[in-house]
């Protein structure tokens, strides 16, 4: 029993598990407070996704999304720079990859749907990489920085729509409809038969899934199998030993918030080419500070982020079907998250587990000086 | 509207005292933030804690009908926030921006839930009868003409701003608690060795700080506007925070930066009415924030290499000295 306790991937699931729980369960909580019918509007919470095929659907594509941001914000937290950008990155990245679809003219699908996608990820990259620079060279404070980018993005996206996009004379601050020949097709090849079927009649699920798993592959190689994942991880745990270490931690830090970036342009290409399939006005509304919960549940390593997304992603589509169902406001999903943060990143919260292995803590004044690693944890993992 | 107007407009004693309306809630946050970042905690939940507030006080004074009990249940509510985070932060080791982070988020949600609880509606608190917080005209000003536009008749949290920057001032420089607070902010390793609790130091900042940002979210319901709309605080905890900064981390200077931060806001109200795109004029005090923060920081960094140079010079000369 010592034994698996004292292997730290596993303190980590169940420190996670446990805060979910908690999290949870002071939801039911708020619920049996405030609800006419508590145990049916929680069971249309919990089970909701799963009771119908076009709900599963729902489910899975939304984390498709999340688990794109989960990853955007997973690296940028690995290096402890608290990027808050994703939402900007992510409206831009909807901007340029549904223009490119709509009005660039290349014949091929294929070709035309690459240039978008890289398209999003150049965006989501250079938007990024500005509050990276301004960080490394400036000393910016990024949470400043990115959140008055997020909200430059979302109005030169507003712009854009309004007086470039949308249809002229159109009632309706919306793009058309992506032309059907230039979508992304069902994750499910055509010569499946039933199976085909089935999924595209009900679902939206496109190729993206596929794009979401090369892209977690590839943010994990990125972090544990690279240089510069190593120098990223580094910048993380003790920016000023990696100085002394001969790191660059002034281009790790531009790189850490600008490979963020590409993952949430992405994230905004899997909303217009994806989701939507068209650009609507708040296209990224609800969704700003999503990939923070993805990633924290992960411990900001990109092979739990999936977990993570389809976890958080499942509470989403849930509380959504439970606000249709009931009396309750899927709001409350926000506050389940905010607790799961705080109960996830709380060092000194469900420490039990950790202490009875741990090496004994220094207790003192050192601890209060010194907040601890947010993202410490992550860092044992593998 | 053509653009000589708008540079009427401009010049004008509305224009002047609409800045100093749409500064305030900005300039109360920032004060808020200024004493939580001297003690060495930077406070990202005043966004959060404005909402709180402005939240709490409208549906308080609604309910219980009475002003004083909304005022005072808004700054409970406040520093509620404040109180949490200095739990999580202080005690439970949580970083102090994925705490605020979170906490932000449950402000954010944990408002609108209640609104739609309370009143059927998502969107405002429209259907609330709540209270205002009064307005005063001054004596002897409000018969002189302009001066009385742009100074009289404001709400009591617009002078009462620039009386708690003065207060904040001699708080931070000329009190004990002022000072240790200061020390605990610069170095707390230092200050402990001294017997200063860092702990309680860091506590009361907080609080203070929630107290601050606390009066800001109530002006923005309950004097600003009438009425609690989601997220009505728009990241004006963030510009504060901005504030905080270009303000040089002085009161007067968070004051003056503040004020900068209102006059824009303001100024992009007013180029709304020229044919520019309304998201274009938008854009222009978010762009500053980011501009000034870059300004502030530079200047920052030459005052250190500055220091360097100088010390080094005095270390050269001392030696030479000292090899005589």
């Amino acid at each position: 029993m010592r034994k698996i306790f004292a292997n730290a991937a596993v303190r980590e699931l169940l420190r996670i598990v446990l805060a979910v729980s908690i999290a949870l369960l002071l939801g039911l909580i708020v619920t049996l407070l405030v609800s006419e019918d508590p145990w049916g509007a929680y069971k249309a919470f919990l089970v909701g996704p799963l009771t119908k095929f076009n709900r599963f659907g729902d489910w899975i594509e939304e984390s498709i999304t999340l688990i794109f941001l989960g990853l955007s914000v997973a690296i940028a937290f690995k290096a402890k720079q608290f990027s808050l950008g994703a939402e900007g990155q992510m409206v831009l990245g909807a901007l340029v990859s549904g223009s490119i679809i709509l009005f660039v003219p290349i014949e091929s699908a294929f070709l035309r749907i690459t240039v978008a996608l890289l398209a999003a990820m150049v965006v989501g990259f250079l938007w990024g990489a500005i509050p990276g620079y301004l960080k490394a060279y400036v000393n910016a404070n990024e949470i400043v920085t990115t959140l008055m980018l997020n909200t430059i993005a979302l109005k030169l996206y507003d712009y854009f729509l309004t007086y470039k996009i949308k249809p002229e004379g159109a009632g309706y601050t919306a793009s058309d409809f992506l032309p059907n020949a230039y979508r992304v097709p069902s994750f499910i090849p055509k010569f499946a038969g039933n199976l085909y079927d089935m999924f595209s009649r009900q679902t939206n699920i496109t190729l993206f899934l596929y794009f979401m798993v090369a892209s977690i592959l590839i943010g994990w190689f990125l972090m544990y199998r690279t240089p510069f994942g190593y120098e990223l991880r580094m910048v993380g745990s003790n920016i000023k030993f990696a100085r002394y270490g001969g790191i660059n931690t002034k281009k790790v830090i531009v790189l850490a918030f600008a490979i963020s970036g590409i993952f949430a342009g992405l994230a905004g290409a899997h909303l217009a080419m994806g989701i939507h399939n068209k650009l609507i006005l708040n296209i990224t509304v609800g969704l700003g500070f999503e990939g923070i919960v993805v990633a924290t549940m992960a411990r900001n390593n990109p092979l739990f982020v999936p977990l993570s997304g389809l976890a958080y992603g499942y509470l989403r589509a849930g509380a959504d079907i439970m606000e249709r169902a009931s009396d309750m406001s899927r709001e409350m999903v926000l506050i389940v998250q905010a607790l799961i943060i705080l109960l996830v990143t709380a060092e000194g919260i469900l420490p039990v587990i950790q202490q009875r292995v741990g090496q004994g803590s220094n207790k003192g004044l050192s601890k209060v000086v010194d907040s601890p690693a947010a993202t410490e944890g992550g860092s044992h993992v593998i | 509207m053509s653009f000589s107007h708008v540079l009427q407009s401009i010049f004008s004693a509305l224009f002047v005292a609409s800045i100093l309306r749409i500064s305030t809630p900005i300039i109360l946050a920032a004060l808020g933030g200024l004493i939580s970042e001297l003690s060495g905690a930077t406070n990202i939940t005043l966004e959060g804690t404005m909402l709180v507030a402005a939240f709490t006080g409208v549906v308080v004074s609604a309910y219980a009908k009475s002003l004083v009990l909304g005022v005072l249940c808004g700054v409970l509510a406040g520093l509620l926030i404040s109180v949490l985070l200095a739990i999580f932060h202080l005690h439970l080791k949580t970083d102090i921006f994925l705490a605020g982070i979170a906490l932000n988020i449950m402000a954010t949600g944990g408002t609108i839930f209640l609104l739609y609880i309370l009143t059927g509606d998502k969107g405002n608190s429209s259907t609330l009868a709540s209270a205002t917080l009064p307005f005063v005209q001054i004596p002897v000003i409000k018969d002189i003409p302009f001066l009385d536009t742009v100074l009289s008749g404001h709400n009591i949290l617009v002078y009462l701003s620039f009386v708690l920057t003065w207060l904040v001032a001699v708080f931070l420089y000329r009190t004990r608690l002022g000072v240790h607070l200061r020390a605990v902010g610069e170095n707390a390793e230092a200050a402990g060795s001294v017997g200063i609790n860092v702990l309680q130091i860091r506590w009361i900042a907080l609080l203070l700080s929630g107290f601050m940002a606390s009066l800001g979210g109530l002006y923005m319901s309950m004097a600003y506007l009438n009425l609690f709309q989601r997220d009505m605080t728009a990241g004006r905890g963030f510009i504060a925070l901005a504030a905080v900064y270009l303000g040089g981390r002085k009161p007067w200077g968070v004051l003056i930066a503040a004020i900068i931060f209102g006059g824009f806001d303001a100024l992009s109200n007013q180029l709304g009415s020229l044919k520019i795109a309304p998201q274009l004029v938008q854009v222009i005090p978010y762009v500053a924030t980011i501009v000034a923060l870059v300004v502030y920081n530079l200047r920052q960094q030459a005052v250190a290499l500055e220091r360097m140079r100088r010390f080094q010079d005095k270390e050269l000369t001392s030696q030479e000295a000292g090899g005589e």
